[in-house]
């Protein structure tokens, strides 16, 4: 069963990793790939555990930019944050 | 341990660890899970004086030794230990940043760090990209910072989350804030500032907790509030609700899907409880006496297996459970697939199970307190010696 249900936009791009990423519950993070999701892999795995969560996102975002490395409107929310009053 | 400077010449002590361990959060210096309780030995621990209290991150662990010093050991990607690199450490640290403060309170978040001084100053370090350091960007710090926005103010406490921070003044909050857990009242992406959370301001808050995308404080008179991602499907509160019960509460341990509570006669209640952190058996929920409250959802569980057994201690990793009962004894349920529970393998326990810490302690007089991180678990047992 999955564990989650995540918001891409709450999941981080990691460089080093090469995938977005998003705590899991072990202490390692849930993984899935931009080559992941353009396939419409809806799957972040864990490296570490059995634990897996559903990723929710709109596979057109990847397919459309599949040539853009810095793909503004994918990455996480933290690039934008909402300023406060 | 209540009163640190007067346990350092008396006192005997021992740190043990299990769980998740490829991190170095164990402080065993090995990376590897252990599902056996680990006796923790290492120069910087046993050269330090006692340890007061401990707070378990993501994969890293702050101790507060007596006198008011800070070790920390564990992932360190991203600043989060404080000692000025990003570098995981194998062995516990002490901090030589804040070597000059007295810290009263610490926390250990997801990857972010906080600490308290006796002037009510707030230092924080690790991954800001949330918000969560409070400095007002989004940048990680490798060294603990002072926040400026207290300056004025004088902070008692932190409580550290996945993404989000809350400190007790009043109760502020800072960080993500999408699922409610600043307590605003408003459903906010990110706040790099501290901001006061609403509907507390007639209460007198004198403990706070954060963990995963939960908040909640206890008042003086023992009063839950509880705010943030809902516990079971229940949907998200974004402003602090106060959780009516008899009971009177005085302490409370948040988990990413579930909180155990600790009433002043030592009775334990979970909230929560469809992961594997909790009871997650139908019939063992349909078994469960409740508390009476207004809250539909929200109701307090007590744990059958726990009736009539008085409960010392609490805490919550992030899908599993540790209680310290009245006979200074150890048990976990919960979710078991790195050896958290400690109990020699890597199942999942419905119910409470006892974990063997084979305690070297001289002393027979000792109290034992528990603290978890996301996958893992500590134990400090305090004994002191007959002068």
């Amino acid at each position: 069963m999955s564990y989650d249900d995540v918001e891409i936009e709450d999941m981080e791009w990691n460089d080093e990793l090469q995938a977005f990423t998003y705590p899991c519950p072990c202490g390692d993070l849930f993984q899935i790939t931009k080559e992941d999701l353009k396939l419409g892999e809806e799957i972040a795995r864990c490296p570490s555990c059995s634990l897996y969560i559903t990723v929710i996102y709109n596979m057109e975002d990847f397919l459309d930019h599949s040539n853009q490395k810095n793909n503004k409107g994918l990455e996480p929310s933290k690039q934008h944050p909402i300023v406060v009053a | 341990m209540n009163d640190p400077q007067l346990m350092e010449d008396d006192v005997e002590q021992e740190l043990w660890s299990w769980g998740a361990g490829t991190d170095a959060q164990l402080g065993t210096g090995r990376l590897e899970d252990n599902n056996l309780p680990q006796l923790v030995r290492t120069p910087s621990l046993s050269s330090a004086p006692a340890i007061s209290f401990l707070s378990c991150g993501g994969a890293h662990v702050i101790a507060l030794t007596a006198g008011g010093g800070v070790l920390t050991w564990g992932r360190g990607n991203s600043g989060q230990l404080g000692l000025g690199d990003m570098i995981s450490s194998l062995h516990p640290k002490p901090v030589m940043r804040l070597g000059s403060y007295f810290i009263t309170h610490v926390s250990a978040g997801w990857s972010h760090s906080g600490f308290v001084s006796d002037e009510g100053k707030l230092y924080t370090c690790g991954d800001g990209s949330f918000g969560q350091l409070g400095h007002g960007d989004y940048q990680l710090r490798c060294f603990p910072e002072e926040v400026l926005f207290f300056s004025d103010k004088h902070v008692d406490k932190i409580a550290c989350g996945m993404r989000h921070s809350l400190a007790l003044v009043k109760v502020y909050g800072f960080g993500a804030g999408k699922r409610g857990q600043l307590g605003i009242s408003k459903k906010i992406q990110t706040v790099n500032l501290p901001i006061l959370s609403s509907n507390l301001e007639a209460a007198e808050i004198v403990g706070i907790a954060a963990g995963g995308d939960h908040s909640a404080a206890l008042s003086a008179e023992g009063h839950l509030y509880t705010w943030g991602r809902g516990f079971k499907s229940t949907s998200d509160v974004y402003s602090p609700q106060h959780l009516p019960s008899p009971s009177s509460f005085s302490k409370v341990a948040l988990g990413w899907n579930h909180a155990l509570v600790l009433t002043d006669e030592g009775e334990l209640y979970m909230l929560g409880g469809k992961h594997h952190g909790a009871l997650s058996d139908s019939e063992m929920l349909n078994s469960m006496k409740s508390l009476p409250g207004d809250s539909r959802e929200d109701n307090f569980q007590a744990v059958p297996a726990l009736s009539g057994i008085k409960v010392l201690d609490i805490a919550a990793g992030a899908e599993h459970s540790v209680i310290v009962t009245e006979d200074g004894g150890v048990k976990t349920w919960g979710w078991g697939e790195h050896g958290q529970l400690g109990l020699g393998d890597t199942c999942d326990h419905t119910n409470p199970q006892t974990v063997n810490l084979n305690l070297k302690l001289e002393s027979t007089a000792y109290d034992v307190k528990v603290y978890c991180g996301s996958g893992f678990t500590v134990a400090v047992a305090t004994s002191n010696l007959p002068n």
